[in-house]
């Protein structure tokens, strides 16, 4: 197993619940150094916005988890809004879509977006998480 | 006074004649046999004759030819219906020379009027036809007309009169085509009229129209052009077919459709979101059980079954909202009452009066217009709970909530408009998904996403709609048509 961890995740969903349990996961298996969170879209292109002015290149995630169903932006709108920008990051970022949504309407526009990685169905188990974060090291 | 006496020997015996001799009207015995009469016993003036015997539609033109014969010698020839004695109509031609007769010279002082019966042999088939078409009108309520644009006229058959109760002699008049269709149609009629006149398209259209008695039905309507031999259109000729029964039933079918497409819809949202909101939960719960037991620490595992806990509550809310919307969806046409905006306002204030309070709202009410519907009096309530409830959680934060809630008739249909002094919602930005569930567009804390979805559901059960207007910053309104 590689050593090297991962700097920074970046988990956007709504859902305290399964935002903390993530987390615990993570520090349990020590997955990455750090972990930001957000409750939205919004608030993470808020965020990265934020980040072009001073290009912190530590406060760039290097793998996003995002949610589809969330007040204010949801994880499509974020997904266009994120395009527009990703370019100007000296850093590749890679996203995934967590949902509970089986609804292949969903799976199929998930797959046919090139900037997302893979569309991972709730309830998301340790080792996937483990083989994600491992892979993108 | 003109006399009819007994006339002189007949020239020829199949044609029937008037011989007119000074002031005597003289009647062919063949004549009066044709129409029944026994060849002794009438004495008949002019005035009978004209008013009595001949048909009304023939009888004027029949008295302008007979005095410019009589005075000016100008001879004429005239078709006319006579009634024979049994008040059949006969037809006739009636002519005023007749080259293969000739009279003695005794009768030179003499006018005849000649009366050959008109007995085509096509008559019959004519006759035939007329009645089958007829019949096909009749019984399929398909009248006919047309319309002269050199003349400027317009023509119905009698069925057309009959489709639209008007009496058997009315005249329509282009100038009168207004009053036959009701405000609604007439645009559309005079479009697809003057098409058809300008540039020769044909029209088949489905329309409502307006009875004498200023009943409303459904026709079909058919148009084409008619052109004359230099291909002008000179005329439209159609056909008006009643067919307010079959349209009425195409509209119920329609809207039994419309009804069950909406119910699959929220069936299938329902589903949707069951499957979903209920998913979160269970996947959360298998990622605690994974937790747990690839923790070795057991304070860590008690601390893991709390979190259990806050699971299985937030479960507990989200079922509670899926029977809230299963409800809805079974107690619609159940308890349907007449029931007062003011009485049902008064309650909502009186179970919010803190909430009203605190925030300093002022609620202005004006059901003046109409105050009472049929309505499930804990919908309307809930109704007016949500809407109040949102315009307070979604005040400005620079000045207190003033909410106005109006009602008035549109287009016959009851609407209720509550309006607030808020932040707005950015209606581009969130309007498709206002009313979805667990949708909100705000950060604060208490912003469910549920009010406005089951609010939309109660509507929506019982055949109403909801908009919404607003300007971020100045108000939102809601606007529900019952």
């Amino acid at each position: 197993m590689n050593n090297k961890l991962i700097e920074l995740a970046c988990i956007i969903d709504d859902d305290d619940i399964y935002t903390n349990l993530v987390k615990r996961v993570i520090k349990t298996k020590k997955l990455c150094e750090n972990l930001i969170t957000f409750k939205n879209g919004k608030q993470s292109i808020d965020y990265f916005e934020a980040l072009l002015q001073n290009s912190d290149n530590n406060k760039i995630p290097d793998i996003i988890f995002i949610d589809l169903n969330m007040p204010i932006m949801d994880g499509w709108e974020f997904i266009e809004q994120f395009n527009k920008i990703k370019n100007r990051f000296n850093k590749l970022i890679t996203l995934y879509i967590v949902s509970s949504s089986i609804n292949p309407v969903d799976i199929d526009r998930a797959k046919s977006l090139n900037s997302v990685k893979d569309y991972l169905v709730k309830p998301v188990v340790i080792n996937e998480l483990e083989n994600i974060f491992n892979e993108s090291v | 006074m003109v006399q009819i006496k007994m006339p002189p020997k007949p020239i020829d015996n199949s044609i029937g004649y008037l011989e007119l001799k000074n002031n005597n009207i003289y009647c062919s015995k063949v004549f009066l046999s044709d129409l029944g009469y026994s060849t002794k016993n009438k004495k008949i003036s002019l005035e009978f004759f004209l008013s009595n015997l001949i048909h009304k539609d023939d009888s004027h033109q029949f008295r302008n030819n007979y005095f410019s014969f009589i005075k000016n010698s100008i001879d004429f020839r005239q078709s006319m219906l006579i009634e024979s004695k049994n008040g059949k109509y006969k037809e006739f031609v009636c002519t005023t020379n007749h080259d293969n007769i000739n009279f003695s010279n005794n009768r030179a002082k003499s006018k005849f009027l000649f009366f050959n019966k008109r007995k085509y042999k096509t008559n019959k088939k004519v006759k035939r036809n007329q009645f089958y078409y007829k019949e096909t009108a009749e019984m399929t309520s398909t009248g006919s007309w047309y319309v002269d644009l050199v003349k400027r006229k317009s023509y119905w058959d009698q069925q057309t009169r009959r489709i639209l109760e008007y009496p058997e002699d009315y005249i329509p008049s282009i100038n009168k085509s207004v009053s036959y269709y009701p405000e609604a149609y007439f645009e559309r009629v005079k479009n697809l009229f003057l098409k058809c006149s300008i540039e020769g398209e044909s029209f088949n259209s489905e329309i409502k129209m307006l009875t004498k008695n200023n009943r409303e039905f459904w026709v079909k309507v058919m148009g084409k052009p008619v052109f004359n031999d230099k291909k002008k259109i000179i005329g439209v000729r159609g056909i008006f077919q009643d067919i307010d029964e079959t349209k009425a039933k195409e509209l119920s079918l329609q809207r039994t459709s419309n009804i069950i497409a909406s119910q699959n819809k929220r069936l299938f949202n329902f589903a949707h979101i069951v499957s979903h909101n209920l998913r979160s939960h269970t996947s959360n719960l298998s990622l605690v059980v994974e937790l747990i037991n690839a923790t070795e620490s057991k304070e860590e595992k008690l601390e893991l079954i709390n979190t259990v806990e806050d699971i299985a509550s937030s479960l507990n809310d989200t079922i509670e909202h899926l029977n809230e919307v299963v409800t809805i969806q079974t107690s619609t046409n159940k308890s349907i009452s007449p029931i007062k905006f003011s009485e049902s306002l008064k309650h909502v204030k009186t179970s919010i009066g803190q909430i009203i309070t605190k925030s300093r709202a002022t609620i202005n009410s004006d059901f003046s217009k109409i105050d009472t519907i049929n309505y499930i009096p804990a919908y309307l309530e809930s109704i007016l709970l949500n809407l109040i409830t949102n315009s307070i959680k979604y005040k400005h934060p620079e000045r207190d909530p003033v909410i106005k809630i109006r009602s008035y008739v549109e287009n016959s249909k009851t609407v209720l408009e509550i309006t607030d002094n808020g932040v707005g919602i950015d209606l581009e930005k969130f309007g498709g998904k206002l009313f979805g569930m667990y949708k909100t567009f705000h950060y604060n804390k208490d912003a469910v996403g549920i009010g406005l979805f089951i609010t939309k559901n109660q509507i929506e059960a019982l055949n109403g709609e909801i908009n919404v207007f607003s300007e971020v910053e100045k108000f939102t309104t809601f606007k529900i048509t019952f």
